[in-house]
């Protein structure tokens, strides 16, 4: 998988597309906050484990990384020009990336089996 | 009226410097290309800086005139803030004072195929188009490649050697919108890949400062429209 460092079209077709669904998660998700009954953890809790909302959460971190590695793979494409340089910042970008999102999905496992 | 003017001779100076010149009786309504050829006339010759048809058809007077881009023969000095500060097109290296080194520019300029690409045997008559089809071209023929909207865009000061820039997108959209034209593939085809047409990020400095009012942004981002519309 290029992760599309060497394309153009995909990539950018990519970063509308989840900028779009972010703006409609974040309406949801402001929503929902503003509307709860409780602000606690527990209500937290029980409201990630509705199937809708693991599911809503689960594909905006997907478009959030997604959204990330597109838009800082442009700003390194932009700015950094030595080869090697650009390739050690990506790996560095795709490895926090990754971190990150195996950690929310660790999260969104143990709120569903919890 | 005062004008502090970017100097640089490669061959005598070491570094770029400002010089200040000071014209006396500047008449209302004179361009600033021709209170130039007055410093030059009247003051020093050394001054160098391109010009021709001194009426924004040629596009050979491009310079940074306080701040922004633009062709010095159709911007009045009425209009313009004391002292005029005048320095070359940014992003491009200095040939000498206010002329810049256009082979950049130019190179990306040819690597958009700007001429009409026509695979069938050419017809005894013209090419011929609709009054619809003609009127697709409006807003993309006009641009006389002054370069003012290429160095004024911040991705191609960064990759002027990957990114084709707006002026020579602007060409590649004018063939591609052309009803005559028989590459349309090809053209797409040839600005995929991340940097010759995707290094654009809407920044919109090309249409701020095009001296022919023309819209590069709009035809980028038609470009973009086609090729989604293709891959579908």
């Amino acid at each position: 998988m290029s992760l599309y460092v060497l394309e153009g079209l995909r990539p950018w077709v990519i970063q509308r597309v989840s900028a779009v669904y972010i703006v409609l998660f974040i309406v949801y998700a402001v929503l929902c906050f503003f509307t709860a009954e409780t602000i606690a953890y527990t209500s937290w809790k029980s409201w990630l484990y509705d199937p809708f909302n693991t599911t809503v959460v689960g594909i905006f971190v997907i478009a959030l990384l997604f959204h990330v590695w597109i838009g800082m793979r442009d700003v390194i494409l932009d700015y950094v020009h030595n080869i090697m340089l650009r390739i050690f910042i990506l790996a560095m970008l795709v490895g926090i990336l990754i971190g990150c999102g195996l950690w929310v999905f660790r999260i969104l496992l143990l709120s569903v089996v919890g | 009226m005062k004008f502090n003017i970017y100097r640089y001779n490669p061959e005598a100076d070491k570094k770029p410097y400002v010089k200040e010149y000071e014209l006396d009786n500047v008449e209302p309504g004179t361009m600033l290309l021709a209170a130039l050829l007055r410093i030059k006339d009247e003051q020093d010759e050394t001054l160098s800086f391109r010009r021709s048809c001194g009426e924004g058809v040629c596009g050979s007077d491009g310079m940074n005139i306080n701040g922004v881009n633009g062709l010095a023969c159709i911007t009045s000095t009425d209009d313009l803030k004391q002292p005029v500060e005048i320095k070359p097109l940014p992003g491009l290296p200095v040939i000498r004072d206010l002329i810049i080194d256009m082979d950049q520019f130019y190179k990306q300029y040819r690597a958009v195929k700007p001429y009409l690409i026509v695979n069938d045997p050419m017809p005894e008559v013209e090419l011929k188009q609709t009054p619809e089809q003609r009127e697709q071209l409006d807003g993309l023929y006009e641009c006389v490649l002054c370069a003012c909207c290429s160095t004024a865009c911040p991705s191609f000061w960064w990759n002027p050697d990957k990114f084709l820039g707006p002026a020579a997108l602007l060409q590649a959209s004018r063939f591609i919108e052309d009803s005559r034209d028989q590459a349309f593939e090809k053209r797409l085809e040839n600005l995929e890949g991340p940097f010759k047409l995707f290094r654009c990020h809407t920044i919109m400095n090309c249409v701020q400062v095009c001296p022919k009012g023309l819209n590069p942004t709009k035809a980028i981002g038609k470009i973009k429209n086609k090729m989604v519309t293709r891959s579908l």
